[in-house]
């Protein structure tokens, strides 16, 4: 019989993912900025998160890897922290004591759990990951584009019960709008590829103040489109359109 | 390590309780509307009264507008010698009314003190927009000194079509510049020479709007106060002066909503 699976939102990409008694906290954001803000509430602060087994981060943006945060909450820094050398170079800066560099198709482990980088591409350097622990297999997107070899995870990992996935299409204004993050279509095609049992979009709140949403960021605030995207493209699959602090339990 | 302020802290959803004989209510409030500070030029609050109705009507959005201490007779404390004293008083302003999200426009004089706002780095500014601004020096590009100026005459250089101009109330001496109020902050120079290169730092989104026909500051200067700023976008507003908020404040509340090429959605 398989570990228990539950997700609860955090707030943009910041995932607090439960399999059995694991706790594993992806990408976290805690802070805003004149041009950075969630859009949303912040399910919790860095001071009531509870204990976290490992901390997995895509790439080093603010908005996934709010370190000083975590460093001025009090977050215990020798907590697994597992990621791209990238965000790995700034952890240890930081004083993180336990990084675990990964790149795309390299593995670490936490007991129990198996974190896996996937392929990612982005404005900088990004992995995604697959994290399994307890017979359960978890997708992470981070704030990837679609990259064409995540399709084959299913082949590689098995069954995936659920895939968490950016939505919003962002691109950036001074960069000719240049695209670096996956939209709702691209998602709802990468949904209908892993076939997860559940698929939960994220980062698309976000927003980078008025003046910067004309000048800097443009992106599809409206996580709708990916549902509706995904009842066209692979209607078997459930999606959870979820608001920050629901727990949201994995069948 | 910069310690940024955790998210949600700037703006807490408030819960008061209100009495309304012999009810009592509890309400929760939450309010994420993004205000406009709206900073008005040597010519005073007046220049600035008519688009802020505008501004708020058309966005519905929260739009203060204050009179800058010392301008229209009112009191000004001996602290506020310059430009920047008088930007971190509203700053604290802001912090005061627990806005964020703020969006700081300023005409003229007002430009040159929304620079120094954007330049105080306070997480309650997400942006900036100068109209017509003053305040850097711009080589071969000196704004009109209007001291000693008849009012036809600063019209002719402030008006794309001077018969626009608001006509002075009988006995009035109609809308003119208040010299001695601003030469309370800016100094006789009226500009600062660092203020270009300070701004060469600043990483927030600035939109530089101006007056084809300004001709206090022109578009060249305009353009110049633009390229100071890294992250800028420019637009010329045909058919008008230097105060485009009075003579063509629909063109002026067009440029500021259609950036980026989607409308406000309020």
């Amino acid at each position: 019989m398989s570990a228990s699976l539950t997700v609860t939102r955090i707030g943009h990409a910041c995932q607090l993912i439960e399999i059995g008694g694991i706790r594993v906290l992806t990408d976290p954001w805690f802070t805003q900025t004149a041009t950075y803000y969630q859009g949303e509430p912040v399910a919790s602060t860095v001071e009531s998160l509870g204990r976290v087994d490992a901390l997995v981060v895509t790439h080093e943006h603010y908005d996934h890897c709010d370190l000083d945060a975590l460093v001025a909450g009090g977050f215990d820094l020798g907590t697994p922290l597992i990621g791209p050398g990238t965000v790995a170079a700034i952890a240890r800066d930081k004083g993180f004591r336990d990084v675990r560099v990964v790149e795309a198709w390299e593995a670490a482990t936490v007991g129990d759990l198996t974190v896996t980088a996937t392929p990612g591409e982005h404005g900088v350097h990004e992995v995604t990951f697959v994290i399994q622990a307890g017979g359960r297999t978890v997708f992470f997107g981070g704030d990837s584009l679609r990259v064409p070899e995540l399709d084959t995870i299913p082949e590689r990992f098995g069954p995936v019960d659920l895939a968490i996935l950016p939505t919003n299409g962002l691109c950036i204004r001074p960069m000719d709008l240049r695209q670096v993050v996956m939209d709702a279509e691209e998602a709802a095609g990468l949904t209908a590829a892993l076939k997860p049992t559940l698929a939960v979009p994220h980062h698309y709140a976000f927003h980078s103040g008025r003046l910067g949403d004309r000048m800097i960021t443009k992106g599809d605030q409206d996580p709708r489109h990916y549902a509706d995207a995904v009842a066209r493209l692979a209607p078997e699959i459930d999606v959870r359109l979820v608001l920050p602090g629901t727990v949201v339990t994995v069948p | 390590m910069t310690k940024l302020p955790t998210a949600g802290t700037l703006r807490p959803a408030r819960t008061e309780t209100h009495t309304l004989d012999p009810v009592e209510v509890t309400v929760q409030d939450r309010d994420r509307t993004r205000p406009f500070l709206l900073l008005h030029g040597g010519g005073g609050v007046a220049t600035m009264a008519g688009f802020a109705d505008l501004l708020a009507e058309r966005t519905h959005s929260r739009v203060l507008l204050p009179t800058h201490p010392g301008f229209s007779g009112t009191p000004k404390a001996e602290e506020l010698t310059n430009v920047v004293e008088l930007a971190k008083a509203y700053v604290a302003l802001l912090e005061e009314l627990d806005l964020t999200d703020v969006t700081v426009v300023g005409n003229s004089f007002g430009g040159w003190l929304a620079a120094e706002i954007a330049l105080l780095e306070s997480p309650r500014v997400s942006g900036a927009v100068i109209v017509d601004g003053v305040g850097i020096e711009v080589e071969g590009h000196a704004p009109t000194d209007v001291r000693g100026l008849s009012l036809a005459e600063i019209q002719s250089y402030s008006w794309h079509d001077p018969s626009k101009a608001p006509v002075a109330p009988a006995g009035g001496a109609g809308p003119s510049p208040d010299i001695a109020a601003l030469i309370g902050y800016t100094g006789p120079v009226m500009a600062d020479p660092t203020l270009a290169k300070r701004l060469g730092g600043l990483d927030l989104p600035v939109h530089v709007i101006w007056g084809e026909s300004d001709g206090i500051v022109t578009p060249d200067y305009g353009r110049a106060f633009a390229a100071a700023i890294p992250l800028s976008k420019f637009t010329l507003l045909p058919r008008t002066g230097h105060l485009p908020q009075v003579e063509t404040p629909e063109e002026l509340l067009g440029a500021l909503l259609d950036l980026g090429g989607e409308g406000e959605r309020a």
